[in-house]
This record gives C-alpha cells, structure tokens and sequence, in this order.
C-alpha cells in the first residue's frame, strides 16, 4: 500500500473578489497540489489563473475559503515561495549584474547589517550553475538573451531556497529554443521533488510540459492528471462558459 | 595657482559653505542614484519648489532662524507629498499631475508671500542660494541630515536595492515597499532642506540628480554607482563653492554648472553608454550593410 500522496498547497473553498461589484474572480475553489508536482494552471482570459497565484502569497483577500501552505498558513511560508510574475517589471538598464540579481534571493535571510557568507556565495554559484548561467553571471542584464534573462530570476528564486514556485504565463514571450529550455529546467525540477504551479495560456503547450492541470472557469472545472482534465467536455465547459461570462453586455441597472 | 585654491577658505564662511556642500554632497550623492533609479526625478523636482511657502511663513512668524526655516520647510514638503498621494488616491488625477499641481501652487504661495516680506531679503538668495548665508546651525543641519541618510542607506541598503529594482519581489518574500518609497520621500525633503542655503530651492535638486544622472552613465554595477556619484558631487560642490567665491555668482548656480560640465561630459563621453559611442556605433553598422550590400 502506498502512503496517501502529500499536498503543499491546499485551496479550500476559496473565493476571491475585486471590489464589491460584479462576480467573484475564483469562487469557491477547493483543489490540493501534490508536493513535488509540476501543475498549469489553465482557462481562458480573466479565469482566474493569475488571481489563483495571487492568492497563494497572500496578496489578495479571500473573501471566502482557507490557502495552507503544507501545514502553514501562507504568510509563515513566505521564503518557500518563489513567484515570477507574468511580466517582469525589471528596468533592464538598471545598474547591475546577473550574479548581483541572484544574490537578492539571500537578502531575505540576511540581517541588515551582515555582508553575504560563503554559505550565501556558494547557493548563488550553484544556483548559477544549475541554470546554465555562470559563464554570463558578470554581466549587465540587457546583455543578456530573452531566456537568460527569464532563467535569472528563476536562479534568484532558487538561491531563495524556495520549493514551491507560482509562475505567471512563464512561456510568454519566449522563442522556441528558450521554450525548450524551460521546458527542460522545469522537468528537472519536477525529478528533484520541487513544485510547480504555473498559469499557461495554450493547451498544447500545457500537454507537452505539465503532468498535472487545475482548469479554471472562476470556479474550478477540473484538477487532476492532465489527461484526465483535459477532456472535450471539460475544454468546452471552461472556455464556453467564459465566453459566455465576459461577451455579456452588462444589464442595465433598474433605477 | 595654489593660493587661488586654498587662500579662499582661510574665510570663516567659506569654510562653513564647503564643509556643508561637502557633507551635502555624500547624502545628495547617494539619494539622488535612487532618484534616478526610481524615474523620480521630476517628482524630486516638484518637492524641491514646494519648500519655498514654508520657508516664507516661517520668517515671517519667527524671523530667519535655522531651526524655524527648517520646521518650516520640511512641513511643506510634507505636505506636498502627502498631499499628491491623497489626491492621487482619492481623484482620477494621476500621481504626477497631483504633484504638478501642487508644488505649483506651493511655489506660486512661497513667491507671493516672500514678495511682501519688508526687507527686500532675498528672494534671489532663497532660489538660488547663498553662501554667505551658511551658519553654524545650518552646518549642523548639514551634519544631521547627511548622518540620517548615510545610515538609512547602511542599514536598508538590500530594501532599497530591492524596493527599486523589482518591488513585486520585494513585496513575495514580506517586504514593505510602501515604507521604503515614503522613507525615500522623506530623506529627500530633509536632504533638500538642508541644501537650501547653498543652493537654493530652484537649484538645490542639482546637488542630488547631476550627479546620479552622469555616474549611471559610467556603471554596471549598483554599489559603484553609488561611489561615483558621491565622488562627483563632492569634487563638483567644492569646486562650485571655489567659482562662487571667485566669479561672484550665486552659489547654488556654481556648483550646478560644475556639476552640469560633469554631466555633459559623461552624456558625450561615457564609452558604452554615451552619445559619441552610440553614433560612432550607428554609424559603423551603416558602413557594413553598404559594404555587403
């Protein structure tokens, strides 16, 4: 017999609202994902993924529903997290190098007053490693391709010592060979027992790298083995069912 | 040659006036990097103006004492800024149209109150900056502000990296960017306080963003950044001071052209990032597409 499979992240019932108008963004989910999984979460436009991610750090209010971290409630598992937004709203000019990008990941862990260890500079030069970024770590990030730049703050993430990474629209924007690329780190990452909870727009995309779906229509309309989420029936539901939502004109209001 | 250098600074004032742009420039240099970083430049700008109606009241309430002129100014500038976020928040406006508004109405307050002080002070030694006008407390001002950012800089310098270079980072492992971008707020109105009798509010932002502006042209790496800039500022305000006493010009006008040559310079000459280079770059990529063409 084997042991019942352990969650990280358990979603209980969450509802989550922007303002008081209008329905909710994510209602009523309630979804576990299993530790050491690598999971997309998937639905069309304005389902909810990015919002899903949102919540796991804490930064949205659940209107409704409980986030636990393992046993944690989120705001105890800050450093475990590491979150890449869809977007990196990174000045590329700023002044400073790839290695000094992943050497950020130790600050939270640093007291103000210390400088970084050798304990600190050898996560970093493996972190570098790991992503294939040691030979450039020296230089500016605009000297950097589009991967290298995006497999940087995966490295600082990792230099966090993180085990659980929420990645926002990750494949966005990347050629093939930088898709590849991904695709490879985030397959060695499943195979090293770290997790992965990724919002990824294309289906296809999703069936070549993930093993794992959450399919949204702002509620939950399956979760599970890939396969087994992404049946006809379900594709029809989450995506006709969103249509439906956002092609509405809003009703006049009775006055 | 030598004695055109230091006779100058046998004076007591002029002592004082170096002294206080020299520790100016250390908290200035520093501060203005996150300024230039932060794309907050203008906004600094803005604060700067606003001082003015501060002062004005204040001397017209307690006569030109240090600790007066100061209360004064910094409570202006305050309000500015909490002014601009509240409008900003709370109305359609945006952060730097709020901002706009307000320092000009602050400004257009602090001239017309200042026009009708009785002594015909000095209005032009308020813009632009005076270095007679350097006294004792104003050099211990100096001191307190420079200490206060220096340290804030030693202590929060990973916030502030971080806060600065990706604030949706900061924010995933429990930073308080809010905190740091109003610290930086602050810091800025105290540093340009303290600048005011040397530079002036029109002119005192120069002493922060010259040269954050020209080191960003010359490095990669952020803790160089902020060395190059303090090193500039300090060569160029003392300079300043020297061209002031000299030439007879106003002393905030001084150092800001000093700091301006500066800037220029780096604008033309900075090898990767400045202009010659990039047309010289330009201008080689032309020349090989016409070659294989």
């Amino acid at each position: 017999m084997s042991a019942p499979p352990h969650h990280i992240i358990s979603f209980r019932g969450v509802t989550v609202a922007y303002g008081h108008r209008g329905p909710p963004a994510l209602e009523d989910v309630t979804v576990d994902i299993p530790c050491g999984s690598l999971t997309a979460i998937l639905g069309a436009n304005g389902a909810g993924k990015s919002t899903l991610l949102r919540a796991v750090l804490g930064w949205l209010p659940l209107a409704r529903g409980e986030i636990r971290i393992g046993d944690e409630h989120p705001e105890h598992a800050l450093p475990r997290l590491a979150y890449l937004p869809q977007r990196l709203g990174v000045d590329w000019d700023f002044p400073i190098t790839a290695r000094a990008v992943v050497e950020q990941g130790r600050y939270p862990s640093l007291r103000p007053w210390r400088r970084l260890g050798a304990e600190d500079g050898a996560r970093v030069e493996r972190a570098l490693a790991e992503l294939d970024l040691s030979a450039v770590a020296d230089r500016q990030i605009r000297q950097l391709s589009g991967g290298q730049q995006q497999r940087v703050f995966l490295a600082r993430a990792l230099a966090q010592g993180a085990d659980i990474f929420l990645l926002d629209e990750p494949f966005a924007g990347l050629d093939l060979f930088a898709v590849e690329e991904l695709t490879h780190i985030l397959r060695s990452w499943e195979a090293q027992g770290r997790t992965v909870l990724a919002a990824v727009h294309g289906l296809d995309l999703a069936r070549q790298v993930f093993s794992r779906g959450v399919l949204l229509a702002n509620r939950l309309v399956a979760a599970g083995p890939l396969d087994s989420v992404l049946t006809e029936g379900n594709i029809d539901h989450a995506f006709r069912r969103a249509h439906c939502v956002h092609g509405d004109l809003p009703r006049p209001h009775p006055s | 040659m030598h004695d055109t250098l230091l006779a100058p600074f046998s004076y007591g004032f002029m002592q004082r006036a170096a002294l206080s742009a020299a520790l100016l420039s250390v908290s200035g240099g520093l501060l203005g990097c996150i300024l230039v970083l932060r794309r907050l430049a203008l906004m600094g700008d803005a604060l700067s103006h606003s001082l003015l109606p501060g002062i004005a009241v204040a001397w017209l309430l307690f006569g030109p004492s240090t600790r007066a002129l100061f209360a004064g100014a910094l409570f202006a500038g305050l309000l500015t800024a909490l002014g601009s976020a509240l409008v900003s928040r709370l109305t359609r406006v945006k952060e730097d149209a709020a901002f706009g508004a307000l320092f000009l109405i602050f400004f257009g307050a602090g001239v017309a109150l200042l026009s009708r002080l009785p002594t015909r002070l000095n209005l032009e030694h308020f813009l632009f900056g005076n270095i007679l006008g350097v006294g004792p407390d104003d050099l211990r001002l100096a001191a307190a502000v420079c200490g206060a950012t220096v340290a804030a800089f030693a202590f929060f310098r990973r916030q502030i990296l971080l806060e600065t270079f990706d604030p949706v980072f900061f924010r995933a492992v429990g930073g308080r960017g809010g905190l740091v971008h109003a610290g930086i707020l602050v810091l800025t109105v105290l540093n340009l306080v303290a600048a005011l009798q040397t530079m002036g509010v029109v002119l005192a932002l120069g002493l922060f963003l010259l040269p954050a502006a020209s080191a960003y042209l010359w490095c990669d790496r952020f803790g160089r950044l902020l060395l190059l800039s303090v090193a500039l500022a300090l060569v160029s305000s003392v300079g300043g001071i020297l061209l002031s006493f000299e030439a007879g010009v106003a002393s905030g006008a001084a150092i800001v052209l000093c700091l301006g040559a500066v800037f220029l310079g780096s604008v033309l000459l900075s090898p990767r990032y400045g202009a010659v280079a990039r047309v010289r770059g330009f201008l080689r990529g032309r020349r090989s597409v016409r070659h294989s063409a």
